[in-house]
């Protein structure tokens, strides 16, 4: 019926259309323009601070020794090997200390491990851990703890998030497969030296060994290899050797903490830390009341305004490191063609899209890491800056005829193309202006919304054209592109033996002077065999009281990194 | 003409035997619906492991290995069925818990805002819906319904968000959301001074979402029989309005709303999403949603078959409540 | 000697005798003809009726399109440009609001339709029947309501994605899919109403005057249950509009960009979008409040109508 109103109405219509494009189009080349607008009312990453401490409200006067952090969805598994979701991580962030720390540039420095060597052929570590170290119940850390933390990981019947195999320690997989009962590579030297030996060098490598350490006391008793049920019991009851020692967990509610006297850096200044769940929705509320001294937000213009209004907060602001993508499938034959795909990026207005849904905090993404990181480094790379002409002359090039109706035809076929999304703002922003801009160059997009894990399960069976969904946090430039490796990238089916030959450079060297050429010749040539669309990179908020001083977030260490200088001013 | 009085010669026995046959009905019935349930939740695509990113597809097969995911159909329903007639629910694959210990540790605190909440908007349905009744189309009557259709027509989200505007950031006079207050050790009355503290806000959002419904099925009942002829013999005898209605309307126009009275059982339990989500309650309602989205079947087969067992509990106890609340239907069945 | 009284001799019709009042001809007629003059009834009716065409037809006379994001107009007040303002994409409000107009009023109507259609059915034969009928029936809706709703959607919602269909086309999957898991509620509050209806007096003197049973269930009975599904069909319909818009975020439902009433006041969702542009959430507030009041007013007037005893109260 809507057809047959569509056509008694046509003429209408074609009037509207009209008016509507033009009106578009003198308000696209005004857009182009606008968007350096957004730079004056922008605010600047770093920490801008509060402007009217005595605004801190009453409530959060009255806690003299207690500082209290929001948490989303905290969900009870409190041991860094296991953890399922982000939200723990952060809980055992503070509960446990890492060997190997990132500074705010996410190079790697010393934390429990006072120094580290690494052989020339790049495959041995010897890690020396600090003189005199405990565990929040006094037992002492040595390396033996280390070598059970590492043991654990291989163990077969490990099913956490940490993947310990792409260390590839030497003896690890003999012993996950019960050939042998220990570990090879891992040489307990003295209680304060750690060897391990690898059979390929890696730059991720020492991120992956220097984790967290376990106590082989506590979550070792009576470990036997394949036996790690017992292990869960000890979820709930952590014993670590972080700032914090673990106190008490109301699930939904909170959880406590109380400062860890065999702190290896020093007893921490506030006696007591709570981190209290929050949503999105009341957190910026919970923070007016004074009921949480620390928050993250939505980086959006509005929440900006909101805390600068309150004038007690000091506000942070500092770019992610993940970044959003749109895959293509490579296995399809419309996309097995560079120029198909080179069009669809140079058709796609990605600076619009970035600016209505960051709205200036945000930016288009050019390589696959975030600006942040020390690899980023875009002269040269091309920035497929929106062109529908070239996009035009090179889908033309390609072989697609434009149609009868505008959509372009190949060998009887149309130029069709599926999109998976999630429900998420930056898709309900890319699905119209995706389809506006692709119908301009022929394309006809039938956008398909499915929940997370049905668009992961249907992208595994293949059946897409193009994806789209963002990565996880990237601690290292390897991990922005290992997924672009032929082997790891099998729904997509994308090979390109330069980018792999690239990939193991990048990864075969500890060194970052060594790193990032590498690094920089490999965008360039993913930029000219694109795999993926690559289109944002955004900024995350946080704040945090006036009545606190200390903390110093980055997107390395999160709020965790600061927190043991953190204090409560008087 | 008065009800006939049976309830002298009324056999509990009959009474006793009826709820027995229905809950050896039950027991098919939910093994049905645990198939049925079961196949729903493995067609549904993704699981548990396609939801982590991050790993490799080497890892990804060893997990799902680890946990039983590529066995065929049948023999992961048998398997969990065993383990369910052990009394054992299984494992959370998100929470790493038994499911039995953590839906302990949410349904409860549902439970406790979901039934003060029903009280209470039973309690204002009842009282609203009579006092229509007894004033049809008045200024009164009009009023109140546009008052539910707009209440109805608001979001819930808003009004959550309203609420705390008032009472807890202007007005100081109740606390942002949670259970009790953080970092507090308070134990006995003080604990349940603080609870009562912060159940009052979701308790009267939850309240003015649901009053609105059951008022209108209750008004609509009510207007139903006070136009009965016994209820004019009532009042040709004389009786005072007060007893005509709450003795005599009100027993008959209850006995549809029993119905949905059974309705509400597994609502107790299974938790207000967006209610309890604004207020940071730690109730259950966002366990269904992020088992779900997390596809842990562990706690979505646990937790719906919990609500599968106190639905068909809720409807077998409002039909025997009907029963006995009007002799002549117990009669005829 | 009765089939006389039973004659259509206008006449008789005046004879105010109850029971006999009930028992002419077509009820149903008479019924619309009480319909016609009740005032605000007809009033509503006409309301949805204009509601809806305009809906459909508004957008083409509106200069803008629904999915022209414009960076410029993000959340922009309502000016002489926009009569409602912008939302968050930029795109205009008023022509978002009417397209919407015509999903929410479609998936309100025809889940309403569906579902109390079925449900009435179902309980309407199972209370009055019986026996064992009324026993298989009332089973058979105890297991669709412990069959969750969310992953039976998520499952529909892929096969259909698999099979290519079109979003819009997946809408009309939704609304028969909630119906179908909706029924059982309805069919138990009918087959209630029934069983206390059933045993009343005016039917005990129907049974005595040796009716039918097809007239004893379409002339007496039914209509008796009217007030009920009135109050069903209403709250059937307000549901279904807002309750679609949870569904969008399993990708179910109406999902973005198309508008409907329900994920344009769920798309303003903080504090800030409520208090400082009620131009997002007021419009498709408003158009579910009137659309619900519109199908309460019209179905008490319908009631009012089908109701013999209330057309002589109101003489």
């Amino acid at each position: 019926m809507a057809t047959l109103l569509r056509s008694a109405f046509a003429p209408a219509v074609q009037r509207a259309r009209r008016t509507a494009s033009f009106r578009i189009a003198l308000l696209a080349s005004a857009v182009m323009l606008s968007s350096f607008a957004f730079a004056d009312d922008v605010l600047k990453e770093g920490i801008t601070p509060a402007t009217d401490a005595s605004q801190v409200p009453a409530a959060a006067k009255l806690r003299t020794d207690t500082v209290i952090a929001g948490i989303s969805e905290p969900q009870g598994i409190f041991n860094p090997y296991f953890f399922v979701n982000g939200w723990d991580e952060n809980v055992t962030n503070v509960i446990f200390a890492r060997l190997i720390d990132w500074d705010s540039q996410g190079k790697l420095v010393p934390g429990l491990a006072e120094s580290w060597t690494v052989s020339p052929d790049g495959k041995t570590y010897t890690i020396k851990l600090r003189h005199d170290m405990k565990f929040s119940d006094g037992s002492p850390l040595t390396a033996e703890d280390v070598a059970f933390t590492l043991t654990v990981l291989y163990d077969p019947k490990y099913d956490g998030d940490t993947d310990i195999t792409l260390a590839h320690i030497t003896g690890g997989d003999d012993y996950k497969q019960g050939k042998a009962d220990s570990i090879s590579g891992l040489k307990v030297i003295d209680p304060l030296t750690l060897q391990v030996t690898t059979t390929q060098p890696g730059a991720t490598t020492l991120q992956k060994i220097g984790g967290p350490v376990l106590s082989k006391a506590y979550y070792g008793k009576g470990y036997t290899r394949g036996n790690l049920d017992y292990l869960r019991t000890l979820h709930g009851k952590p014993l670590g050797n972080g700032p914090y020692v673990y106190d008490k967990y109301i699930p939904g509610q909170e959880i406590r903490f109380h400062a860890n006297a065999n702190y290896y850096r020093g007893v921490p200044p506030t006696p007591r830390f709570i981190y209290r769940v929050t949503n999105p929705s009341t957190n910026f509320q919970l923070f007016q009341t004074g009921d949480t001294d620390y928050d993250a937000f939505t980086s959006r213009p509005d929440d900006i305004e909101q805390l600068k209004m309150l004038g007690f907060a000091n506000i942070n602001l500092y770019g992610s490191s993940d970044y959003s993508k749109i895959e293509f499938n490579v296995r399809r034959p419309a996309l097995q063609d560079v120029k198909v795909r080179q069009a669809l990026i140079y058709g796609l207005d990605r600076q619009k899209l970035i600016d209505v849904v960051y709205q200036g905090y945000g930016s288009v993404a050019i390589e696959p890491i975030a600006p942040i990181s020390w690899a980023y480094n875009t002269d040269g790379v091309n920035p497929y800056k929106f062109d529908p002409a070239q996009a035009n002359k090179l889908l033309d090039e390609a072989g697609w005829k434009a149609g009868s109706d505008g959509i372009r035809v190949k060998d009887g076929k149309r130029l069709e193309l599926t999109l998976l999304v999630s429900k998420k703002v930056l898709n309900d922003a890319l699905i119209p202006i995706a389809k506006e801009n692709y119908q301009k160059i022929g394309v006809l997009l039938k956008p398909q919304v499915v929940d997370f894990n049905a668009l992961m399960s249907q992208r595994k069976a293949g059946n897409y054209d193009l994806a789209s969904f963002s990565t996880s946090t990237l601690n290292d430039p390897h991990d922005g592109v290992w997924d672009y490796y032929s082997t790891e990238s099998t729904e997509s089916g994308y090979k390109n033996p330069e980018v792999d030959k690239l990939i193991n450079e990048g990864n075969a060297t500890l060194d970052i002077e060594k790193r990032k050429p590498i690094y920089h010749e490999l965008y360039k040539v993913l930029a000219n065999d694109p795999p993926v669309i690559l289109l944002g990179n955004r900024k995350i908020l946080s704040a945090s009281s006036a009545r606190v001083t200390g903390f110093k977030p980055d997107i390395y260490n999160g709020l965790t990194g600061s927190l043991p200088d953190v204090k409560i001013v008087k | 003409m008065r009800l006939p009085d049976l309830s002298g010669s009324f056999n509990e026995k009959v009474m006793r035997n009826f709820i027995l046959r229905r809950l050896l009905q039950t027991i098919p019935m939910l093994f049905l619906a645990s198939l049925l349930i079961f196949m729903l939740f493995a067609k549904t695509p993704g699981d548990f492991i396609d939801g982590n990113i991050t790993l490799t597809a080497q890892r990804a097969a060893e997990l799902k290995a680890l946990y039983g995911l590529d066995q065929p159909l049948l023999s992961r329903y048998l398997h969990w069925l065993g383990n369910l007639l052990r009394g054992d629910l299984g494992f959370s694959l998100q929470y790493q818990i038994p499911v039995s210990q953590l839906l302990n540790q949410y349904i409860w605190n549902s439970f406790l805002l979901a039934t003060i909440a029903m009280v209470l908007y039973w309690g204002i349905a009842l009282a609203v819906g009579i006092v229509s009744a007894m004033k049809p189309y008045s200024l009164f009557d009009h009023v109140v319904s546009i008052v539910i259709f707009a209440a109805m027509s608001f979001p819930t989200f808003f009004l959550c968000l309203l609420l705390i505007k008032w009472f807890a950031v202007d007005l100081h006079w109740l606390p942002v959301g949670g259970m009790t207050n953080t970092g507090s050790d308070a134990t006995g009355w003080a604990w349940v001074a603080q609870v009562a503290a912060h159940l009052v806000l979701p308790v009267v959002a939850l309240v003015m979402l649901q009053a609105g419904s059951l008022t209108r099925y209750f008004r609509a009942s009510m207007l139903d029989v006070v136009r009965m002829d016994f209820i004019r013999t009532a009042r040709a005898k004389g009786l005072r309005e007060r007893t005509v209605i709450l003795k005599h309307a009100l027993r008959n126009a209850l006995l549809p709303i029993i119905t949905l009275l059974g309705f509400e059982l597994p609502g107790l339990f299974s938790g207000a999403l967006i209610t309890e989500k604004v207020f940071n309650w730690p109730g259950a309602g966002h366990i269904h949603i992020d088992s779900l989205a997390a596809r842990d079947y562990p706690v979505l087969m646990g937790f719906t078959l919990f609500l599968a067992v106190l639905t068909i509990l809720g409807n077998l106890i409002a039909d025997v409540l009907y029963a006995w609340a009007d002799p002549r239907i117990r009669v005829r069945s | 000697m009765f089939g006389s009284l039973f004659s259509t001799n206008r006449r008789l019709r005046e004879v105010q005798i109850p029971v006999l009042s009930q028992v002419t001809p077509s009820p149903w007629l008479q019924a619309w003809r009480a319909l016609r003059q009740n005032r605000l009834a007809m009033l509503c009716l006409i309301l949805l009726v204009v509601m809806a065409v305009w809906c459909v037809v508004g957008p083409y006379y509106s200069p803008w399109r629904d999915d022209a994001t414009d960076a410029l107009m993000i959340n922009k007040a309502p000016n002489a440009e926009h009569w409602l303002g912008t939302d968050f994409l930029g795109r205009d409000v008023y022509t978002r609001l009417l397209l919407a107009g015509r999903i929410s009023l479609i998936i309100g109507m025809l889940t309403m339709l569906l579902s109390v259609t079925l449900g009435y059915l179902m309980g309407a034969v199972s209370g009055y029947v019986g026996g064992i009928t009324d026993k298989i029936i009332m089973r058979f809706a105890d297991l669709v309501m412990t069959i969750p709703s969310l992953p039976l959607l998520i499952v529909m919602g892929a096969m259909l994605s698999e099979l290519d269909f079109s979003p819009d086309s997946r809408v009309y999957m939704v609304i028969v899919m909630l119906s179908l898991l909706e029924w059982p509620k309805l069919a138990r509050l009918v087959r209630g109403q029934i069983l206390s209806l059933r045993e009343r007096d005016f039917m005990l003197a129907t049974q005595v005057l040796g009716l039918s049973s097809r007239r004893r269930l379409f002339g007496h009975l039914l209509p008796n249950t009217v007030p009920i599904l009135v109050v069903m069909a209403t709250m059937a319909v307000a549901n279904a509009i807002l309750s679609e818009s949870a569904l969008s975020y399993l990708g179910l439902g109406v999902v973005p960009p198309t508008p409907s009433w329900g994920n344009m006041m769920d798309a303003a969702n903080s504090l800030i979008d409520f208090q400082r542009r009620p131009w997002l959430w007021m419009p498709p507030g408003v158009a579910i409040f009137i659309t619900v009041i519109a199908i309460n007013v019209l179905g008490d007037g319908l009631r009012d109508a089908l109701d013999p005893k209330m057309k002589r109260s109101k003489k």
